[in-house]
C-alpha cells in the first residue's frame, strides 16, 4: 500500500528591527521596528511566493480530490498581513474555504517561550488557536512548535492544551535505525503539578487530549525539495515530480512528512528553478499512482489505531542548523544574554496591564531576533547570514539590546503611573490617558517585519 | 626583498608586515635577502630564539634617509633640522626623487652578486629597484602593495607618488594586495587588471612575552571607561573623526576617557580642535608611544577605535584584539575583512560609532563576547600561515615564468 503523504509548511515573518540609537531610548515611544523595510520584504516574498503558491495551491487542491495540505501561519505573520498584505490573508482564506486546508497551532509571536515560561507560552498559543478560529473558522488540533523545538515535555504539555497531535524534527540519533514515517508517540509520564496547574489555566482548546501522536519530519525528502531542488551539483539534479514520488513511495512507511519553509516556493529557490512546475506536476503524479496527500489530522486519524513507536526525546531537538539543536538561538553570549533579559521583564510587563507595552514585548520574543545574534560562522554560519537583515551579529544584539533598554524604562514608568492610580482611588484621567495611548498605537503601523526564518540546513 | 623600514626601526604597519612576512617566510623554507634603506636598523636584536631565523637570513643595508611616509615636504624638514654629517646628506640630496634614484641605484648594486628566484618589493619606495633588479637577474617580480598614494591622501595623490606606484605595479609578474579592499582600489583607481592581483592579507604573530595586565590605573581604583585611538595624527586615520565621536559619547557617558596615542602632523591642530571642542577633560594625548605602553594602552581600554578614512589592511585592529580588546573598525578598511566579532561602521558615520562604544560599555555580555571570539582570527592569519600563502605564489611563478 503507498504512504501517506504530509505536506505542511510554514510561513512566518518577524518584525525586524530599525536602527534604533541611544538617543531614541527613552525619548517617548520610538518604534522599534522597521516599518519600511518589513513592508518591502513582505511585499517581495508575497509577490513571489505567497501569492503565485497559494494560487497554485488553490488550484490544485480544487482540482484533485486526494490532495490536501497543512499549514502553520505565524501570528506575527498575520499581524503583517493585516498590515502590508490583505491580499495574501484573503488568499489564505481562499484556501481555507475549500475545506481542504489544515491549519496548525503555534506561538502567536513565533517564539522560544517554550524554553522559557509555561504561562507565557500557553497564553501565546491560545492566541494564536483564537486568531486562527476567526479567521478561517477552523480550530487548530496539531500543535508545531517555532522551529519544530521538541522533547518530551513539550508533547505532554500540548496534550494538555488540547491538542492530539505535534510536529517534530526526525533526528537520526533518536530514530536509531527507524523510519521517520512511522507513527509516533512520546514516553508517558506524568508533568509536574505547577506545569499542570500552568497549562489547565489557560488551556487554549476546550480540554485535554487523551493521546498525542508524534508526526516527524522526513528530513531527507524534505530538504530535497526546499534546499536541494535548485542545486546543480547534487546528484539528483534536476529534480522531477516522477523521481520524487518514486523516491516518495520507495522510502515506506505509513506517512511521507514533507515539512518546509513555505518560501521554499519561489523566495528559496525562485520560479525560474522550475520550482512551482515541479509543485504542479506533484498531484498529477500521485493520482496516477494512487498516493493520497493528507492533512496532519487526517493522518494521525488514519493510523491511530496502528502499531505506534516511541519518540524518546529528553534534550531538545529542532530543525535548525546542521545541529537540529538550539544552538542557533543560545549558542552564544549575546544571544543567551538577550533571550534572559526579555523573559526578565515578564512579570514586570504583566503587571503595567498595558496591551500596547505587552504587545512590543511580546514582538521581541520572536525567535528571528536572536538567530541573528548566531556567530556560527565556520558551519552554518553562512545561512545565518543569508537570512539576516543586519550586518552582522553584533549589530543585531546592538539594535536589540537598545530596544529592550528603552522598554524597560517605559515599563518602569507605566508601573509608576499605575501605582499612582491606585494611591488615587478615582483615577479617571489616568485611564483616559492610557487608552488614547493605545488608540495612537493602533492607528499607526506598529512595525515592520520581515522574512527570514531559521531554516533548517541539511546536511 | 626589497623593503623600506624593519622593527625596531618602524614608524608604521608596513614595517611590521615585512618583519611578519620575513620570519614566517623563513619559517616556510625560504632563504630571503633584505634589501633596507636606512643604515641602523638592526632587526636581529628582536628575534628571540623561538624566530632561529637569521642564520639563513643576511641582510643588506643601504643607508638613507627615506622615510616610508614622506612627502616632498615633510623630507624636506627631516633633511633640514637633522643633525647629519654634511657628506651624507649631501649623498641623498634635497629631492625626494633625488633621493629614490640614489636608493634605487645603490640597491641595484648591493643585489648584484645574490641569486634570487623572486624579486619582491614593498611599496612604491622600492618599487623601481624592484624593477631593476628584476630586469637585471631576469627573475620575476612580486610588488607588495600596502597602502597607496590614494590612502594616505584622502584620494588626492601626489601625481608623482602614484606614478612610481603605477609603474611598479605594471611592471610586476604578479601583485600581492593586503585586501580585497585595496586591490579593488588598484583596479579601479589605477587601472591594473584584476587578474593580475592576488590578496594576501597580513597576519599577526602573538608576541611571546606578553605581559598580562600591568598598569591598569593610573590614578585609583575606579578607572575611567577608556576609548583608544592608536596611530599616526594624519588625514588618512581620521582622528578628528575620533574627536567627533567623543564629543557625541560624553552626552550620554560624561565620565569615559579617550586616549589618541600617535604622533603626526596633526596633532597640534588636533589638541588646539580638542580643547575648543571642550573635550580637555575627556582626551589624553600620549604622543608617539612604544612597546610596553602600547600593550598597557591596549590592555587598559574598554573598546579600541580605528576610524581610517581608507585604510588599505589596519595591523592595528588585529593587535588590539590580540590584547583582548573589542574594537570598532572603519568599512573603509582592509581588516574588516577579516574580522567577524567586531563593529565596523563608515568612517563618518560618527553617530553609528558612538552608538557602538556606548553598546560596548553598557552590555557586558557583548563586550565580553568580543574579547572572548574576536581573537579565534589570530590563529588563523599567523605569519607562518600567510606566508606560505606567498610562497605558493612565488612557486607558481619560478614554474611559470614565461621569462
Amino acid at each position: 500500500m503507498a504512504p501517506l503523504v504530509t505536506f505542511y509548511f510554514q510561513v512566518h515573518q518577524p518584525y525586524r528591527l530599525r536602527d534604533l540609537r541611544i538617543s531614541d531610548i527613552g525619548q517617548g515611544e520610538p518604534d522599534y521596528f522597521d516599518a519600511e523595510k518589513n513592508r518591502a520584504i513582505f511585499r517581495k516574498v508575497a509577490e513571489k511566493c505567497y501569492l503565485p503558491a497559494n494560487r497554485l495551491m488553490l488550484e490544485l487542491v480544487q482540482q484533485y480530490p486526494e490532495f490536501q495540505i497543512a499549514y502553520s501561519l505565524s501570528g506575527v505573520f498575520l499581524d503583517q498581513c493585516r498590515e502590508y498584505g490583505e491580499d495574501v490573508l484573503e488568499s489564505f482564506r481562499q484556501l481555507a474555504h475549500t475545506g481542504k486546508v489544515e491549519f496548525l497551532a503555534e506561538t502567536y509571536y513565533h517564539s522560544l517561550s517554550s524554553l522559557k515560561s509555561v504561562e507565557e507560552f500557553a497564553l501565546q498559543v491560545r492566541k494564536h488557536v483564537q486568531t486562527i478560529q476567526e479567521l478561517f473558522g477552523q480550530t487548530p488540533q496539531v500543535f508545531r512548535n517555532t522551529e519544530l523545538i521538541y522533547r518530551n515535555e513539550l508533547a505532554h504539555i500540548a496534550r494538555l492544551m488540547g491538542f492530539r497531535g505535534i510536529i517534530a524534527e526526525g533526528a537520526d540519533h533518536l530514530l536509531r535505525g527507524r523510519s521517520p514515517n512511522d507513527l509516533f508517540v512520546p514516553p508517558q509520564f506524568r508533568l509536574p503539578r505547577s506545569i499542570e496547574t500552568a497549562v489547565r489555566k489557560i488551556r487554549p482548546l476546550s480540554r485535554r487530549a487523551q493521546d498525542i501522536h508524534i508526526l516527524l519530519k522526513n528530513y531527507r525528502l524534505s530538504d530535497d525539495v526546499a534546499f536541494r531542488f535548485s542545486d546543480k551539483s547534487w546528484v539528483g539534479f534536476p529534480l522531477h515530480a516522477d523521481t520524487f514520488t518514486d523516491w516518495l513511495t520507495g522510502s515506506g512507511g505509513h506517512t511521507v512528512n514533507l515539512f518546509m519553509d513555505y518560501e521554499t516556493f519561489g523566495e528559496h529557490q525562485w520560479a525560474d528553478t522550475g520550482i512551482f512546475d515541479f509543485l504542479r506536476a506533484l498531484p498529477r503524479v500521485w493520482q496516477e499512482r494512487g498516493i493520497k496527500a493528507a492533512t496532519p489530522s487526517q493522518t494521525i486519524e488514519a493510523w491511530e489505531h496502528e502499531h505506534t513507536h516511541e519518540y524518546d526525546v529528553h534534550s531538545f531537538i529542532s530543525w535548525a542548523d546542521s545541529e537540529r539543536d538550539l544552538s542557533a538561538w543560545q549558542g552564544n553570549r549575546i544571544q543567551s544574554a538577550a533571550i534572559d533579559a526579555v523573559y526578565a521583564l515578564e512579570r514586570q510587563v504583566k503587571e503595567t496591564g498595558n496591551p500596547l507595552l505587552l504587545d512590543i514585548w511580546r514582538r521581541l520574543q520572536t525567535s528571528d531576533h536572536f538567530y541573528y545574534m548566531s556567530t556560527k560562522y565556520w558551519s552554518d554560519g553562512d545561512v545565518h547570514k543569508y537570512f539576516s537583515p543586519y550586518d552582522s551579529p553584533y549589530e543585531a544584539y546592538r539594535r536589540y539590546s537598545h530596544a529592550l533598554c528603552d522598554l524597560k524604562q517605559r515599563v518602569a514608568a507605566a508601573a509608576d503611573a499605575t501605582e499612582e492610580r491606585t494611591a488615587v482611588s478615582s483615577q479617571p484621567s489616568a485611564r483616559l490617558k492610557v487608552s488614547r495611548l493605545q488608540k495612537q498605537h493602533l492607528h499607526k503601523p506598529a512595525a515592520d517585519h520581515s522574512k527570514l526564518k531559521a531554516s533548517p540546513r541539511k546536511s | 626583498m626589497f623593503g623600506w623600514e624593519y622593527p625596531p626601526k618602524h614608524l608604521g604597519g608596513l614595517g611590521v608586515a615585512c618583519q611578519g612576512l620575513v620570519r614566517g617566510l623563513l619559517k616556510n623554507g625560504v632563504r630571503v635577502t633584505l634589501v633596507l634603506p636606512h643604515s641602523n636598523a638592526q632587526p636581529e636584536e628582536n628575534m628571540h630564539v623561538v624566530f632561529p631565523t637569521d642564520e639563513m637570513r643576511e641582510s643588506v643595508l643601504v643607508p638613507s634617509l627615506l622615510n616610508p611616509y614622506d612627502d616632498e615636504w615633510t623630507y624636506e624638514q627631516r633633511i633640514l633640522t637633522h643633525s647629519l654629517p654634511k657628506e651624507e646628506s649631501s649623498l641623498y640630496g634635497h629631492d625626494l626623487g633625488q633621493a629614490v634614484e640614489q636608493f634605487t641605484a645603490l640597491s641595484v648594486e648591493m643585489t648584484k652578486n645574490i641569486h634570487a628566484d623572486v624579486v619582491h618589493c614593498h611599496d612604491w619606495m622600492t618599487y623601481e629597484a624592484g624593477i631593476r633588479a628584476a630586469k637585471h637577474h631576469d627573475k620575476p617580480l612580486v610588488t607588495h602593495i600596502h597602502a597607496t598614494e590614494f590612502d594616505r591622501t584622502d584620494f588626492h595623490p601626489n601625481e608623482w607618488i602614484a606614478g612610481k606606484e603605477r609603474r611598479g605595479l605594471q611592471m610586476a609578474d604578479r601583485i600581492v594586495a593586503v585586501s580585497a579592499y585595496t586591490k579593488n582600489l588598484l583596479v579601479s583607481h589605477y587601472g591594473i587588471s584584476v587578474g593580475k592581483i592576488t590578496v594576501l592579507h597580513n597576519g599577526h604573530d602573538q608576541p611571546h612575552d606578553m605581559v598580562k595586565p600591568a598598569i591598569l590605573s593610573q590614578h585609583g581604583k575606579k578607572r575611567h571607561p577608556l576609548i583608544l585611538f592608536l596611530g599616526r595624527m594624519t588625514v588618512q586615520k581620521n582622528p578628528l573623526q575620533f574627536l567627533e565621536v567623543a564629543k557625541r559619547v560624553r552626552v550620554f557617558m560624561p565620565d569615559v576617557e579617550f586616549v589618541m596615542a600617535g604622533d603626526g602632523p596633526m596633532l597640534p591642530f588636533l589638541i588646539d580642535r580638542a580643547c575648543e571642542m571642550g573635550l580637555q577633560d575627556n582626551v589624553i594625548f600620549t604622543g608617539k608611544v612604544h612597546g610596553r605602553d602600547v600593550r598597557a594602552l591596549y590592555q587598559a581600554a574598554d573598546c579600541f577605535v580605528m576610524p581610517s578614512l581608507s585604510e588599505p589592511f589596519g595591523l592595528v585592529a588585529l593587535e588590539a584584539i590580540a590584547h583582548d580588546t573589542p574594537v570598532i573598525v572603519s568599512k573603509q578598511s582592509g581588516v574588516a575583512e577579516v574580522l567577524d566579532h567586531a563593529f565596523k561602521v563608515d568612517y563618518w558615520d560618527t553617530d553609528k560609532m558612538a552608538d557602538c562604544i556606548i553598546t560596548i560599555l553598557r552590555e557586558e555580555p557583548l563586550s565580553a563576547q568580543l574579547k572572548a571570539e574576536a581573537p579565534r582570527i589570530l590563529r588563523r592569519l599567523s605569519w607562518k600561515n600567510q606566508a606560505h600563502k606567498l610562497r605558493s605564489i612565488y612557486t607558481d611563478l619560478i614554474h611559470h615564468s614565461t621569462r
